[in-house]
Parts: structure tokens; sequence; C-alpha cells
């Protein structure tokens, strides 16, 4: 088994190249990978936290972004939104003011007519204008016109922002502009007067007050201290008509039986009003009396009831609940025109007497303690005193109806003072103000029209007001911080969705690293497996050539050469190798030569010699006497020594040169050993021994070569005979056991010592040195023995002395220890 | 079969003569050959009754004079004793390859070799 072990020195070398390169390379292998790996975890983690802050910084960004671009729209169209209603509200201002001049033309015109009934009727049929009827339908949510889409401009280059409105077809109707035209003498008789109506009416004298417009009119009076060019204009004179807010929920409304109310109440009472106008009428440059045109207030209303200040522009319906509206103030800051009727400041048409303003709670209570009729409180009120919203309307004039709007004395519209200030100097502007819970932008202008009365002070007329909710303007903007909201959480939305897409992504590609990692890790292994399995193969093939080429030369094939393939050491090495097999061949050759040479030598001499003795002996030489025969025949028995030293040292040096090519076949266990002992039987009787032959039946097959196998037996069977007193016994006996047949020689000889039991086979072990008697023999017949089972891949072996229990029928003592030769043979 | 003319080949000359002798006194004809080629030439010429014939020759061995023996029509009936120190298993078996009817290893007694040549006469 020894001999399997150094066949195979490849897997030794291979095993520890293999090691040295799964060391060398998996370990760096794995801690790449590990540390690829880890890396990769910590690169997804970073990369997801990364995206995951980028993402909500994006956001937050856009976020802070979109408010304040919000932020910026809402405050550049509240900018361009108050510019344009400030410009608006001027425009209305300078267009009233235009009005209100063409009436002073009007007059002027008047008063050089013929004062005739037929001229004075002409002139009043010339004066008719359009006013808007009102939609007498209540409010409904209505949408603003927008842009039509559906117009656009033939020419391409035009279409960019196109914008266009078709024009606003309200239903309208031509009416009188003025309520009477009528001339008056210088007592205040009316003499000529035209009525709205176009009817002669009674005529009456006009220095009267009962006879005058709502019994309020004092203007006759007046007219007799103007110059002969100057106007008298009034001031605003109606019947005061009754209105009821009723306020529930903080939600106002108005009562059906209220003064109209534009879409609030369509179906009220409108307010009348007239302003008049006045002048003398002089004939060849003597006064004779006066002309007198009423203008109807509606056409003064008409600038306002339709006006919005929002997208929707004008309206055939005003709604004041909706916060987007214009009114009028007069010079002395009463409400001439609203789209609530019942705020216009008017009179009480029985008595004449102007209905009181509207006064906070507070103010009202103080009146409740003066004892004063509201009247006189009221008129005898501090202007613009303590205006606060922190006041609220009395209730007691919620309750009556009569809530007109003094702005002197509204102390709970603070922006009524701000109005009247920003007029005063005849100015523009605007401001915002949080008014019920809605912040609104409030504008002024004053209506530079300075004709009579209204020239006393730069604010002219009075002055027109829009009020409009700041939501309204930035309507687009919010729309758009709507949008952005939305779209703000679209993203967030998509940013999680990403993130999840991201570390899904993520995810995958740190399998499929992972994955790449293991391939790449299990091929380079197999690469490199199976490039440390070539290179030691290149390594270990020349070694293993020359390990077959040195068993080769072992078993005696001195003809192996092994292929040098390489010039390296394993290369010089094989030819080291081969050189020394040369040599050894040659040695072998030689030594081989030298046997077969002194052989043939040794044995001419000693055939030349035997030749001789035995013709003597034999009587070829004449008569012998017995002494001369006894000392040829001592010559001849040394001859016969000489010749079996010759042979054995021959048949030694042809075993060891490899010379003997055994005949194996299979031969029967029992043939073998009955051949030997029938060789050594005339040798055994002389010594009186007995053999027993415990195998003559045995038909085991062996493995062997048949003559050597014998001649092994032969040797120890003759040593048993010839090294043993007379008289002994000698068993030959055997047993199968795995793959091997072991035969056993025994005898009840001297025995072997103990320390000549390893020595026996050894050449030239000389058995005489053992025995008092010398036998006389080669010292080589063991050793070939030896050699011979050896070859046959057996073993051999001494023991003594013999265990008496072991072979029966074998007397044995202290004079016959005996031994045991025992050698194992192959089976077949 | 009678056997008196005996032809000994054999380079050692002690071992020819010593037999030449031993065998002429015991009343044979013997003719001794040194080498293989004239061991061939006196087979023919002289048509002895049995030969002895050692393998290591000059000019030619002992197989190669048995072979020629054996092939001549007139000699070869000739018995060949092959006598040699050549002992090996494969020698003994090229000697009787050649046509050899006995091969004896020496070293041999002359009594031994007097019976191999007797046994051929009684044969």
């Amino acid at each position: 088994m020894s001999f399997l072990k150094k066949t195979l020195p490849g897997t030794s070398i291979l095993g520890k190249l293999l090691a040295s390169f799964l060391v060398l390379s998996l370990v760096p292998l794995i801690i790449l990978g590990l540390w690829a790996n880890h890396n990769f975890e910590e690169t997804g983690e970073l990369a997801k936290r990364n995206i995951d802050e980028m993402a909500r910084l994006n956001l937050r960004s856009a976020e802070s972004l979109g408010q304040r671009v919000i932020r910026d729209s809402v405050e550049a169209l509240d900018a361009r939104s108050t510019e344009a209603i400030e410009v608006r509200t001027i425009d209305l201002a300078n267009s009233i003011a235009s009005f209100l001049y063409e009436r002073d033309d009007d007059l002027r015109v008047l008063s050089t007519v013929k004062i005739s009934g037929e001229a004075y009727l002409k002139f009043f049929r010339s004066h008719y204008r359009y006013v808007i009827i009102p939609d007498h339908e209540p409010r409904s949510i209505q949408q603003p016109k927008d842009h039509d889409s559906a117009t656009v401009s033939g020419n391409q280059e035009n279409s960019k922002s196109w914008r266009h409105r078709p024009p606003y077809r309200f239903n309208r109707m031509k009416i009188p502009l003025y309520a009477e035209v009528s001339f008056i003498d210088l007592e205040g008789n009316e003499k000529l007067r035209v009525n709205s109506d176009g009817s002669q009416a009674l005529l009456r004298n006009v220095s009267l007050k009962e006879n005058t417009y709502c019994k309020a009119e004092d203007y006759f009076g007046r007219l007799q201290g103007l110059g002969d060019e100057e106007i008298y204009v009034s001031r605003v004179v109606g019947a005061h008509v009754p209105g009821w807010l009723k306020i529930s929920d903080g939600a106002v409304s108005v009562t059906g039986e209220s003064a109209y109310a534009g879409k609030e109440n369509p179906q009220g009472r409108n307010f009348r009003g007239i302003i008049r106008w006045a002048m003398p009428v002089l004939e060849n440059g003597v006064r004779i009396g006066y002309c007198s045109m009423a203008l109807d207030h509606e056409h003064i209303m008409q600038f306002t009831d339709h006006l919005m200040p929002t997208d929707e522009r004008f309206t055939s319906t005003s709604d004041a609940g909706e916060g987007n509206y214009a009114w009028l103030w007069d010079f002395e800051g009463r409400c001439i025109s609203h789209p609530r009727d019942f705020f216009i400041m008017g009179f009480d048409c029985e008595t004449g007497r102007e209905i009181p303003g509207w006064i906070s709670e507070s103010t009202y209570r103080e009146f409740l303690e003066s004892g004063n009729t509201l009247k006189e409180f009221v008129s005898h009120l501090p202007l613009f005193t303590e205006f606060t919203q922190s006041k609220k309307g009395s209730k007691a004039q919620i309750a009556s109806g009569r809530i007109a709007l003094d702005c002197r004395t509204l102390d709970m519209a603070p922006q009524c003072q701000g109005w009247h200030e920003g007029s005063e100097d005849g100015g523009s502007g605007s401001f915002v103000i949080l008014w019920s819970g809605l912040w609104k932008l409030t504008s002024y202008a004053a209506i530079p029209y300075f004709t009579g009365q209204y020239g006393r002070s730069e604010r002219g007329f009075g002055y027109v007001t829009f009020g409009a909710n700041v939501d309204d303007f930035h309507k687009a903007a919010n729309q758009t911080a709507e949008f952005i909201q939305n779209s703000l959480k679209q993203q967030e939305r998509s940013i999680e969705e990403i993130n999840l897409k991201t570390e899904n992504t993520f995810r995958e590609v740190e399998r499929n690293t992972r994955k790449m990692l293991l391939l790449i890790g299990v091929g380079s292994l197999s690469a490199l497996m199976l490039a440390s399995i070539l290179i030691s193969y290149s390594i270990t093939r020349p070694i293993k050539d020359l390990t077959v080429g040195a068993m080769a030369m072992r078993q005696g094939d001195l003809n192996q050469r092994i292929k040098v393939s390489t010039s390296d050491e394993i290369g010089e090495l094989a030819y080291s190798f081969n050189e020394m097999a040369s040599n050894v061949a040659e040695v072998d050759r030689m030594k081989s030569e030298f046997v077969t040479i002194a052989s043939h030598e040794l044995r001419t001499p000693i055939h030349s010699m035997l030749l001789g003795v035995s013709g003597i002996l034999g009587g070829y030489a004449g008569e012998i006497n017995s002494e001369v025969r006894h000392d040829l025949e001592i010559v001849r028995n040394e001859i016969d020594r000489l010749m079996k030293l010759v042979n054995d040292l021959l048949d030694l040096s042809r075993i060891e040169a490899r010379l003997v090519q055994l005949q194996i076949g299979p031969v029967r266990i029992n043939s073998l050993v009955t051949r030997a002992v029938s060789r050594v039987s005339d040798l055994a009787a002389k010594h009186n021994h007995s053999i027993e032959n415990r195998l003559s039946e045995n038909e085991t097959m062996v493995m062997v070569d048949e003559d050597r196998i014998v001649q092994v037996l032969v040797n120890l069977l003759g040593n048993s005979i010839k090294y043993n007193p007379d008289h002994g016994k000698i068993i030959i006996q055997g047993r199968s056991s795995d793959r091997m047949f072991t035969v056993m020689v025994v005898d009840n000889g001297y025995g072997v010592p103990k320390w000549a039991l390893k020595k026996i086979f050894d050449k030239f072990f000389q058995a005489d040195i053992l025995m008092s008697q010398k036998v006389g023999g080669t010292g080589l017949g063991l050793n070939i023995s030896k050699r011979i089972i050896e070859d046959h891949g057996g073993s051999i072996d001494c023991s003594s002395p013999v265990d008496p229990g072991e072979y029966y029928g074998l007397v044995l003592n202290s004079e016959r220890k005996g031994a045991v030769f025992s050698f194992t043979l192959p089976l077949a | 079969m009678n056997i008196s003319k005996i032809l000994i080949v054999d380079d050692e000359e002690t071992i020819s003569s010593y037999l030449d002798r031993k065998l002429t006194q015991l009343g044979y004809t013997v003719l001794v050959a040194s080498d293989g080629e004239e061991a061939v030439e006196l087979c023919n010429s002289q048509k002895p009754d049995i030969v002895l014939l050692d393998v290591k020759l000059p000019r030619m061995n002992g197989y190669e004079v048995c072979r020629r023996i054996k092939s001549n029509p007139k000699t070869c009936n000739v018995p060949v004793l092959m006598l040699s120190a050549k002992s090996q298993a494969n020698e003994i078996e090229e000697g009787l390859a050649a046509g050899a009817e006995r091969y004896i290893t020496k070293p041999i007694g002359f009594p031994d070799i007097l019976n191999h040549i007797k046994s051929f006469e009684t044969a």
C-alpha cells in the first residue's frame, strides 16, 4: 500500500496548490465581495436617504417657491387690480364730472331758449338718455363672462394672447334726462314747466318749500343771490326709501319690503331723486326770471349701478351683497348713489325734512339720552369722531328701515373717514380694510365738478368709491395656489412613488450585483481552480512521469526515459533522471554481462575440475585407494558447493538485475507443495526427517511462477532438514486470508534466536554460526527466497520458538524450540 | 544405434582434450572442433554418430551450428548433445529449439557425460 501512496504524489501537490490558490484568491475575493456588498448596502442607503432628502428639499423649495410665487402673484395681481380700480375710479369720477358739466351747458342753452311751452318741450324732448334696465330677477350665481375664445383674430400673428369680449348687451331704455324743465319768474312763480311725463302740470310758486320736490327744496331763495352768469346746482334731493337689513349667522340679506337693492332685492322701490340746475334768464340785459332743470338722479346712479370692479366689469344689476360695487357720496359726505337704494340719503317728503343718517349703537344711545330729536342730535354730532369697526350700527335705525348713510356720522365705518379725507384735496386713492371678515379694497376719487356750491372745496361734486373683495383680485393667483398645492401634493406622492421605485431599483440592482458578485466569484473560482489544476498538472505531470520512470526502473525496465518537455527545474530533473537511467542501464548491462561472463568463466574451470575428479572417482583413471577416493570426494563436494554458490550468485544477480521474468499463472497449492516435497524427499530420508504435508489436498489457486515458488519451498524445506538435528519433523500447512494464501513450513529444530530473526533473510547470513556443526551453505538461499516472494507481492517471515499449542503433532522442548517460516502468495 | 564416432565441439582445449583422451581410451573415434564453422564442416564431412556441442564458440555459436547440422539432410539425423555453462531457461529453450536432442549444463562429471552418450546408443 505504501507503494500506492508513492505513485500519487500529484494529489498532494495538486491539493497544496489548490489550497494555496484558493486561499490566495478566495480570501481576497470574499473580502472584496463582503466589502462590495457592505459598500453597496451603504451606498444604497445613502442614495436612498439622499434622494429622499433631495426630493424633500425640492418639494420644500417648490413649496416655498410656490408660496413665494403665489404671494408675489397675489401682490402683483393685487397691485395691478388696485391700479386698475383706482384708474376706473378716477375715470368714473371724471365721467361724472363731464356729465355734470354737460348739464351746465344744457342749462346755459336753456337760458337762451325762448320762453315758450313749445321751446321748453323741444328742449325737454331733445334730452333723453339711455338707462340700463336691471334684471328684476333675484340674485343667482352668475358666472363672469369669459373672453370669447371662439372669436379669434383672422391674422395668425395676432393670435398670441388674443383677447376679445363681445359687447355688453343690457336691456336699455331711453328716458328723459330731466325730471322737469321750468321757467320761474322773479317772484318764484313757475311760468312754464315740462314734466318728465310730458304733461303740463299745475304751476306752483317754488319760493314756497312745500311746492318743491319732496317739499325739500329751498333753491328759490338762493337764485336771487346769483350773478347773471352764475349757475345754481342743488344737492341730490329725493324721498328716502326705507330698507331693512336682516342679519342672521353673519350673513346679511335685504327684506322684500325694502327699497331696491340690486340683486339683493330687485323688486324693491327705487330711490327717485333730482339735482336741480337753475340760472337767471335775461331779456335785453334785464333779468326776467330763472330757468331750471331737475336732472333725473337716475342718470347719476347709472354711472355706478352697473359697474363692477371685477373681471365682470359691467352688470345690469349690481350686488352689494357680493361686495364688489361702486357708489357715490356728495361733497358733504352724503351717500347719493348705492346699489342698496335705502342707503341713499333722502327726505321725508311729508315733512320735507332730511332723514338722519345711520349711527352706531353707542352713539344712538347717546342720542336717546340727549332728549333731542335724532335729526337735531345727528346734525350736532362732531364729524368723523371715533370712527371704528368695533362699533355696530344702531339696531333701532335698522328696525325703522331708516339707515341712510351719512359718511360724516357713520361712526362704525372707519373707511368713510378715509374716503372723505382722501378726497379732500380732490385726489384719489385706495386702501385695504378688513370689513365684515373679508379683506376689501376700497378706492376713492373726487369728482372734479366745481359749479355752484360744489366749487366750495377741492372735493368738487363729491367722491366716487369702489368696494372690492381683495380675494377676487387674485382669484387667478388663488387658483394657481390651489393648483400648486395640488401639484405639490401630487409631487409628494410622486416622490414617494419614485422613492419606492428607487428603493426597488436599488434592491434589484443589489440583487443583481450580488448575483454578479457570486457569478464572478464562482467564475474566478472555477478559473482559478482550472488554472491551479493546469499549473499543478504542468508541475506534477513531469513529476509523475519521473515517478513512473523511476518505478519502471525499479521494476527493471532500464530503458525507460522521460520526455523532457520543459526547460525548467523539472526539465533538468527529467534530463538528469534520463542521464542517470542511461548510466544505470549501462551499469546494469555491464553487470549482467559480467554475471553472464563470470558465471560462464567460473563454470568452465569448475566443469574441467569436475570432469577430472568425477572421471577419477568413476574409475576412468585406473584403480585408486580408499584414502584418495575419500579426499577426492571432499574435492567433489567442494566443487558441488562452489557450483551451488555460483548458481546462487548468478540467480541472485539475475533477480537483483531484474533479469528474471516471472512466469505468472494460476497454480494449485497442493501441486506446488507436492513438487517441492518430492524434490527434498531424498535429503529428508537421509537425515531421517519426516515431512507432514498438510496441504496435499488443498486445491486453492494462487497466481505465481510455479518454478520459483517451488524453489522457495525447496529452499525452506532444505534449510529445515539441513540445519536441524536429525529425526526431526517438518509440517507444511497453510491458510487463506484476504487475497493472500499463507504457507507455513514448521520444524522442531533448534529454532532461531531472537536477534537473528531479522537478519536471517539478509544476504550471506550464515546459519552455520547458529549451529555447533557446519553444514555448509551459500548464505544466499533465504535472501533469494525473500526476493522471489516479494516479487510476487507477498511477504516472508520467520518466527521462533514455535508456540506449542499452535501446531499439533510437533514435539518441542528446550533443545527443539522450533521455527516457523511463513510466506504469502496472491490468490488467483 | 551404435555410437563409435563422436564429434566434440569446444573452444576450451582442457575440456576437449580431456574428453578426447578419455573417450578415445574407451574406444570411441573422437573428432574435435574448436570453433563453430569447423564443427559444421567436420560434421558434414565426417558424419559423426553424435555431437557434443558447446554453445559459446568462436566464429559461430553452438545454436547456429546445431541449426546447420539439423538443416543439412546429410547430418540432420546426427544427435546433438548440447553441453554448455549457459544454464538459463531461455538458453536451454533456444538450444532445444535449434534442434538439439538434449541440453546439458556444465559442470557435469565425466561418468554422467558417458551415461548420456550411452543413452543414445540404447535408444
